[in-house]
C-alpha cells in the first residue's frame, strides 16, 4: 500500500480522528459512571442508617438496646443481603454487628472501626482482604439521654467494579472494531470521492499531439473537481495552439524558403554552365550548388513532415502487398548497398496485406535501407524481414554496422538528431530521415521501435496492423 | 514563327531566370507581374504556352488557371508552386493543368517540360536515339555504341534513355530519381552517382571519347562533345 497516496493519508486521519475521539468519551463516560454509581450507593446507605436511626434510636431510653439490635437484624436481614451494619456507643460498646454474609463475601471482622469524623454523615472506602473494597456510610446519633451512637451501614462495591470492568471491556472491542468500520468506510468513500479524478487521469493519458483538439471531459459539479478539468482543458488548448503554431511555422517557413532558393538555384546554374568562366570559378559554383541542393532537401523533407503532421498521408489510401513492397525496395537499392561492399538480404513472407500509402510505406523501408547501409562497415550484412506476427505486420530492417550509443537511442527519431555530430556533413542528410519514418508509421497506426548495442548493430522494427479487408477475387 | 510563352510570376527575380533561360532557347516570352495583368494579357493574345504562379498579388493562380480554361480549352498551362500538397495538384489538375512543378526546380527541368507541352505529341518520334557513336533502340531496348552492343539492367537502360531523350541537356539528380525512380527515393540521391558510375564503366570506359558529362551541383548529361 502506498502510505503517501492522498487515499491512505485520508483514511489515516479519519480513523486517528476518531479513534481519539472515541478514547475521550470512553475514559469520561468511565469515570463518570464510577462516580455516579459509588454516590447513588452512598446515597442509599446513608439513607437505610438515618432508618435505623429515626425509627429506632430514638427511642432507645425507651425500648432498650438489645431491642434495637434484633429490630435491626429482622429489617434488614443483612446476612442474607450481603451487608454490613454496626452501632457502636460513644464509649465503644458494640450494640450490634452483623454476621458473616451467607455468601461469604467479605468477613465483618475485618471492617475496622471508622476514624471518627466531626460531620454527622460521612463514609471511608474500605480495602478488605481479596481485593475487594468496601463502601461504609457512617451517621453519628446523639440519643434524648445524650449518649452518642454511631450507626455504619456498608456494603461492598464489587458490583459496580462488575459492571465498570464489563462496560470497559465492551468498549475496549468495540472500540477498535468501530474505527476499523469507519476507516474502511472512509476509504471506500474517499475512493469514491477520487473516482472523477481517475477519470480525467484516463482521458488526460489519451491525449497525445494528435488528438489535442479533443477535450476532458467536465463533472459538472461545481467544485474542485470541475475546475480542474477546465483548467485541465484550458492547458490542452494552449497546448494546441502552440503546437498548432510551430507546425503552422514549419509549413510557412519551408514555403517562404521555396522562392528565394529558385532564385539561388536559377541564377547560379546558368553561371555553372557558363563555359567561358574560368573552370575553379565553376567548381566553386557547383559547390555552392550543392549546398543550394541540401537545402531544398531539408525544406522538402520539413515539409513532408509538415504535411504528414497534418494528416495528408490519408489521401492515397490503398490495400497493398508489403512483402512485395520490400523485396522491390531492396531490389532497388541493392546497387547502393553493393557499392559500398554490403549485402541486403531480404526475407518476406508470401503475403503480408497491409493498407496505406504506399509510396510513402516505401519511403520507410528506403530511409531505413538508407540509414543501416549508411551506418554498416565494408562487407557487412543488412537484412529486410517482413512478416506476420500475432496480427501484425513486421517490417525489420538489422544491421551489423557501428550501432547507436544508449544515451542517443530515445532521440534517434527526433527531428535534426544526430548520435554522432561529428558525422553531420558526410552524407548531405540533416537528419531528418528517421523522423519521417516516426511521421509516416503515426499517420498509419504504426510503431517503430529500434534495439541497437555500439559495435553489433541495430534492429529497427515496424508494426504495422494487418489489413482486415478479404483478398480481392 | 517563334513560340510565345506567357509566364506569369510575381517574384521579379525567378521571372527574370525562367524569362532569360527561354529566351535563349528561342522563345518569345512576355512577363506579367500580378494576376490581373496576367489575365488580361492570356486574354488579349493566343499565347502557345502558359507558366502560371499560384501565388499572386490580385487574382489568384488558380483563378487565372480557371478563367483560361473557361475561354480557351487548348493552351497548355504549366503550374509553378511552392506548395507540393498531394490535395493541391489533384485540384490543379481538376482545374485543367497540364504539368506541375514545385519550387525550388532545376531551370533544365522547367525547360524539358516545357518543350514536351509545347511538342504536341512526342519530339523524337524515332524509336532509335542517337548521341554521338551510340545507339539506344526504345523498341528492343538494346544499346549499341560503335556498333557493340552493351549489355544493360533495366534501371541503367531506363536511366540511359532518359539522359539520351534530351542530349546536351543537364539533368538534375532530383529530375532522374523521380523520372527512373520514384518520389520514394527522393532526398536518396547517392543512388543516381551509383548507377551513373555503373553505367560509365560499360559505355564510357572503353571509349577515348566519354559521352557521359558531370555538371557539378547540376547534374548529368550526355553529350557528343564529351566531358572535357
Amino acid at each position: 500500500m502506498n502510505t503517501r497516496s492522498i487515499r491512505f493519508r485520508l483514511v489515516m486521519w479519519y480513523a486517528g480522528l476518531l479513534a481519539g475521539v472515541f478514547f475521550l468519551l470512553v475514559v469520561l463516560l468511565y469515570f463518570n459512571l464510577r462516580h455516579f454509581l459509588e454516590n447513588d450507593q452512598r446515597a442509599s446507605e446513608a439513607r437505610r442508617a438515618r432508618q435505623i436511626t429515626q425509627a429506632l434510636l430514638v427511642h432507645v431510653k425507651q425500648t432498650g438496646e438489645a431491642y434495637v439490635a434484633s429490630q435491626v437484624k429482622d429489617w434488614f436481614e443483612p446476612e442474607i443481603n450481603g451487608r454490613f451494619i454496626r452501632i457502636t456507643r460513644a464509649d465503644g460498646g458494640v450494640i450490634y454487628e452483623s454476621g458473616p454474609p451467607k455468601d461469604g463475601s467479605f468477613n465483618p471482622q475485618e471492617v475496622p472501626a471508622l476514624t471518627p469524623s466531626a460531620q454527622a454523615e460521612f463514609s471511608r472506602k474500605l480495602a478488605l482482604s481479596g481485593g475487594k473494597t468496601m463502601l461504609v456510610s457512617a451517621l453519628n446519633f446523639q440519643s434524648s439521654d445524650h449518649i452518642g451512637y454511631r450507626v455504619e451501614f456498608g456494603e461492598l462495591l464489587d458490583p459496580v467494579e462488575a459492571m465498570l470492568n464489563h462496560l470497559f471491556l465492551q468498549l475496549a472491542w468495540g472500540l477498535p472494531i468501530a474505527v476499523l468500520a469507519v476507516a474502511v468506510g472512509g476509504y471506500l468513500l474517499v475512493q469514491r470521492a477520487l473516482q472523477p479524478v481517475a477519470q480525467i487521469t484516463c482521458s488526460a493519458e489519451q491525449i497525445s499531439q494528435h488528438n489535442l483538439s479533443e477535450r476532458l471531459p467536465v463533472t459538472r459539479t461545481g467544485d474542485e473537481l470541475e475546475r480542474l478539468s477546465h483548467s485541465l482543458n484550458r492547458m490542452i488548448g494552449r497546448l494546441d495552439d502552440a503546437f498548432q503554431n510551430s507546425k503552422r511555422f514549419v509549413a510557412d517557413a519551408s514555403h517562404e524558403l521555396r522562392t528565394p532558393l529558385t532564385i539561388l538555384r536559377g541564377e547560379l546554374e546558368d553561371l555553372a554552365e557558363n563555359q567561358r568562366l574560368d573552370p575553379d570559378l565553376r567548381s566553386r559554383l557547383g559547390s555552392l550548388l550543392e549546398e543550394v541542393e541540401r537545402l531544398g532537401k531539408i525544406v522538402e523533407q520539413l515539409f513532408a513532415l509538415s504535411h504528414l503532421d497534418a494528416g495528408e498521408a490519408q489521401t492515397e489510401w490503398a490495400r497493398f502487398d508489403l512483402a512485395t513492397l520490400a523485396k522491390t525496395t531492396a531490389e532497388q537499392m541493392s546497387l547502393l548497398a553493393e557499392d559500398k561492399g554490403l549485402h541486403i538480404v531480404c526475407h518476406a513472407d508470401r503475403k503480408v496485406p497491409v493498407e496505406g500509402d504506399r509510396s510513402r510505406l516505401k519511403q520507410v523501408v528506403v530511409n531505413l535501407l538508407d540509414n543501416a547501409i549508411k551506418y554498416t562497415p565494408v562487407h557487412g550484412t543488412v537484412q529486410l524481414n517482413v512478416r506476420t506476427i500475432n496480427g501484425h505486420a513486421l517490417l525489420e530492417v538489422a544491421d551489423d554496422g557501428i550501432g547507436i550509443p544508449p544515451d542517443a537511442l530515445p532521440h534517434v527519431f527526433e527531428r535534426f538528431y544526430r548520435a554522432d555530430p561529428s558525422r553531420s556533413g558526410d552524407s548531405g542528410s540533416a537528419g531528418l530521415g528517421l523522423a519521417i519514418v516516426k511521421s509516416i508509421c503515426t499517420a498509419h497506426g504504426a510503431e517503430v521501435e529500434v534495439q541497437s548495442t555500439v559495435g553489433g548493430g541495430s534492429r529497427f522494427q515496424v508494426r504495422l496492423p494487418l489489413s482486415r479487408q478479404p483478398d480481392s477475387p | 514563327m517563334a513560340m510565345r510563352i506567357l509566364l506569369v510570376e510575381d517574384e521579379r527575380k525567378v521571372a527574370d531566370i525562367i524569362a532569360r533561360g527561354l529566351k535563349a532557347e528561342r522563345f518569345a516570352v512576355d512577363v506579367a507581374q500580378d494576376g490581373q495583368g496576367g489575365w488580361e494579357m492570356a486574354d488579349a493574345y493566343n499565347y502557345d504556352l502558359v507558366i502560371l504562379d499560384l501565388m499572386l498579388p490580385g487574382l489568384s493562380g488558380t483563378e487565372i488557371l480557371q478563367r483560361i480554361r473557361r475561354k480557351n480549352q487548348e493552351v497548355p498551362i504549366l503550374i509553378l508552386t511552392a506548395r507540393n500538397g498531394m490535395a493541391d495538384k489533384i485540384k490543379n489538375f481538376e482545374a485543367g493543368a497540364d504539368d506541375y512543378l514545385t519550387k525550388p526546380f532545376a531551370f533544365a527541368e522547367l525547360l524539358v517540360r516545357v518543350k514536351a507541352l509545347l511538342r504536341r505529341g512526342p519530339v523524337n518520334r524515332s524509336s532509335v536515339l542517337r548521341v554521338g557513336d551510340l545507339e539506344v533502340d526504345r523498341l528492343s531496348q538494346q544499346v549499341r555504341r560503335a556498333g557493340r552492343r552493351i549489355e544493360l539492367t533495366a534501371k541503367e537502360y531506363a536511366l540511359l534513355e532518359y539522359l539520351a531523350t534530351h542530349p546536351d541537356r543537364v539533368f538534375s539528380r532530383t529530375m532522374i530519381i523521380e523520372h527512373v525512380w520514384d518520389q520514394s527515393f527522393e532526398g536518396l540521391t547517392n543512388i543516381v552517382d551509383v548507377y551513373v558510375r555503373h553505367l560509365r564503366e560499360k559505355l564510357d570506359d572503353p571509349h577515348p571519347v566519354k559521352l557521359i558529362r558531370t555538371v557539378r551541383g547540376v547534374g548529368y548529361c550526355l553529350t557528343e562533345g564529351g566531358q572535357p
